[in-house]
């Protein structure tokens, strides 16, 4: 550790973000990995079903990216963009009550944990068929062209996803209409147990944009300061008419796929070299440069934090599920109730 | 009144639609300048503009996908599958977004959505140009599932669909597009979702088909009626949400029934059809449940005596009713 602080000053100018911003990303980057390794170890201790979509180390591209978006503003996300919820403003209860399946999540327990989304805040709740959510993002964008209208859609995938057709097809379309959409690519190496290598014959997954007619960047996905910034770029791009971006970030999660995963496909000296790069520890050091991270200023803000998290966890795990019934609703709009037949015998019950 | 075919019914009911409502818009294969292989959208991109026809690349996926996205932020897309052989590429933006956003929101995120998808034998198109998959739609929760038989409910279930809340496959069968004309009213009319048509009253035996078969039944009937058998043929129409009751009520009357489908029989929708008469009106039924379908073959042979081999027909529509009534 370098104690001569004066050699390390940095200013906020260098930085090129005010004190707020830089504070505001940073809490909602500890407010991620808190309740992220919280619901991890809630998973193993049985307090939910399913399984449970880890995103460690890959926090600072979804919340770099999607800080300062509108309410208006439309996200469509895979399964690992917890961050991106934290940074857009979907109440921490209202994340937990979706991994926890309750009542009170906005999906009321149909979906599957991790498959957040959010009305109000403009998130669309995913399917995993990943890059689903990609092709139908793209199509938020060609509305907003159509009406006319500055919003912007801002969609998540894996490197692994851009192998899908109906993920080059989507971009296509951008390419063509230049239509208002960023396109954050999260390359943490990976697609489940499959390497980057057997995943695309070319280096860079930013590359890809070139077939499309429109810039592709590769950055730094574990820096916040470089991933918001790239964004901020493209999103004002994309809102004043010029096209799309996709942004490829280097990243990587720290454990498996899914908490069923125990990731043995991976050398244990990859996730050392990764962890070395933690976006919490490089964020840290740049405010403490910045003189923004005082003695104590941090230890306040985890238990600020940690305590806004078991509010959240207390509340999920005091609300029931939905009645069994509740199945039956949102197959269609009001006018066509689904027929009830829980015997399978008809009408002859 | 005007007298109008199937497919200018289509083309109406897509016009007056964007007339009247800011939020459709179109977009498909050679939809614009070409005005559609069929001509289904002949005149709309001068009408209406590019941004409201939109030409779109050989992208099924983006068509479907793209429209899913636009109907959640407020739009009301009418996307066009050129031939149901094509819509694979689409099928998990159908099954998986369109089928399941309003489920898997809770409520909160719809999809008013109408895909226009053309298909059907009978026109020489083989095996890529003639299929119809309309099963694996109606076996889709969260879909509604429409198969018009006439101009004028091509136009008024058009209509009911785009101005409906929910996502729509509307099969558009391109055998009847230039085969049949009708005096539709000047005026505004819709027909609504989930309800059959009763085309014959009859008493003796109930006939049951859609699309294209509902032309066949009728063909079927006139020799039928000559040998004084009197049939009762209703047209589906809307294959999802089904109209039990309507089917029922009419069983009740004749205790026969014969389903024609032109699609392959096995896990056609008539076999749901038979399953739960068979679950439900048991009591009624004097014959069993007879199904006239398409060969468990691949759907459709090109060469036209293996077309006319697969298909449903008026002569083996009656040699089947015969037979029922013989029971």
């Amino acid at each position: 550790m370098d104690t001569d602080q004066s050699k390390n000053k940095v200013s906020l100018k260098e930085v090129g973000l005010s004190a707020d911003v830089l504070m505001g990303l940073y809490t909602c980057l500890l407010k991620t990995r808190q309740l992220d390794e919280k619901l991890r170890r809630l998973f193993r201790q049985g307090r939910f079903a399913g399984t449970y979509f880890s995103a460690v180390g890959q926090e600072a591209t979804t919340v770099g990216s999607a800080y300062g978006l509108r309410d208006d503003d439309i996200i469509g996300p895979s399964h690992r963009e917890i961050g991106a919820m934290v940074a857009k403003g979907v109440p921490l209860s209202v994340i937990v009550a979706q991994v926890y399946a309750r009542s009170s999540s906005p999906d009321k327990g149909k979906s599957h944990p991790c498959h957040y989304g959010y009305r109000p805040k403009g998130i669309i709740n995913p399917s995993s068929t990943v890059a689903g959510q990609t092709v139908v993002a793209t199509g938020c964008a060609m509305a907003f062209k159509i009406q006319k209208k500055d919003n912007i859609a801002l969609a998540y995938f894996g490197e692994g996803a851009t192998a899908r057709g109906g993920w080059h097809e989507a971009l296509n379309f951008a390419g063509i209409h230049k239509l208002p959409i960023v396109y954050i690519c999260e390359n943490n190496l990976w697609a489940e147990s499959v390497p980057a290598s057997l995943e695309a014959g070319i280096e860079h997954f930013a590359d890809r944009s070139k077939a499309y007619g429109f810039q592709g960047i590769t950055i730094d996905g574990n820096d916040l300061v470089v991933v918001h910034k790239a964004a901020s770029e493209a999103i004002a791009k994309a809102r004043s008419g010029g096209g799309p971006t996709l942004i490829e970030c280097l990243t990587y999660r720290w454990y498996g796929h899914s908490e069923i995963d125990p990731a043995n496909y991976r050398r244990s000296e990859e996730l050392e070299e990764w962890k070395k790069k933690d976006p919490i520890l490089g964020t840290e050091k740049l405010l403490t440069k910045l003189g923004l991270l005082a003695t104590g200023k941090r230890e306040a803000l985890v238990e600020q934090v940690n305590q806004e998290i078991e509010e959240a966890v207390k509340t999920a795990e005091a609300t029931k599920y939905a009645e069994p019934e509740e199945a039956y609703n949102d197959v269609y709009s009001d006018k066509f109730p689904v027929r009830r037949d829980e015997l399978g015998m008809g009408g002859k019950q | 009144m005007k007298t109008t075919t199937f497919i200018e019914a289509i083309t109406e009911a897509m016009a007056e639609e964007m007339a009247r409502d800011e939020r459709v818009f179109l977009i498909g294969e050679d939809i614009g300048l070409y005005g559609g292989v069929f001509k289904a959208t002949k005149g709309l991109i001068e009408r209406f503009g590019a941004e409201r026809v939109i030409d779109s690349p050989i992208s099924e996926a983006y068509i479907v996908g793209g429209c899913v996205g636009a109907a959640l932020v407020g739009m009301r897309p009418i996307p066009e599958i050129q031939f149901a052989d094509f819509i694979t590429p689409a099928m998990d933006q159908i099954i998986q977004q369109a089928a399941k956003i309003r489920y898997r929101s809770g409520g909160a995120w719809t999809c008013p959505m109408t895909i226009r998808v053309c298909c059907g034998g009978e026109v020489g198109g083989g095996l890529y140009h003639s299929q119809l998959n309309e099963q694996w739609f109606f076996s889709q929760p969260g879909l509604i599932v429409l198969f018009p038989s006439t101009p004028y409910d091509a136009k008024g279930l058009l209509k009911s669909a785009v101005r409906g809340d929910d996502p729509v496959i509307f099969f558009e069968h391109k055998r009847l597009y230039r085969s049949l004309k009708e005096d539709l009213p000047d005026e505004d009319f819709t027909v609504p979702i989930g309800k059959a048509a009763i085309r014959k009253i009859g008493k003796d035996i109930t006939i049951v088909a859609y699309g294209l078969m509902c032309h066949k039944a009728l063909e079927a009937i006139n020799v039928l009626e000559k040998d004084g058998i009197s049939v009762e043929l209703i047209d589906m129409r809307t294959l999802l949400p089904w109209d039990r009751e309507t089917i029922f009520e009419s069983i009740k009357k004749t205790s026969k029934v014969i389903l024609i489908q032109e699609n392959s029989k096995t896990g056609g929708v008539m076999a749901e059809i038979a399953a739960s008469i068979s679950e439900e009106m048991f009591d009624y039924l004097d014959a069993p449940v007879t199904r006239v379908c398409g060969l468990d073959i691949p759907m459709l042979p090109f060469a036209p005596p293996m077309e006319h081999f697969f298909l449903p027909n008026a002569e083996k529509i009656t040699r089947a009713a015969k037979k029922v009534m013989e029971y």
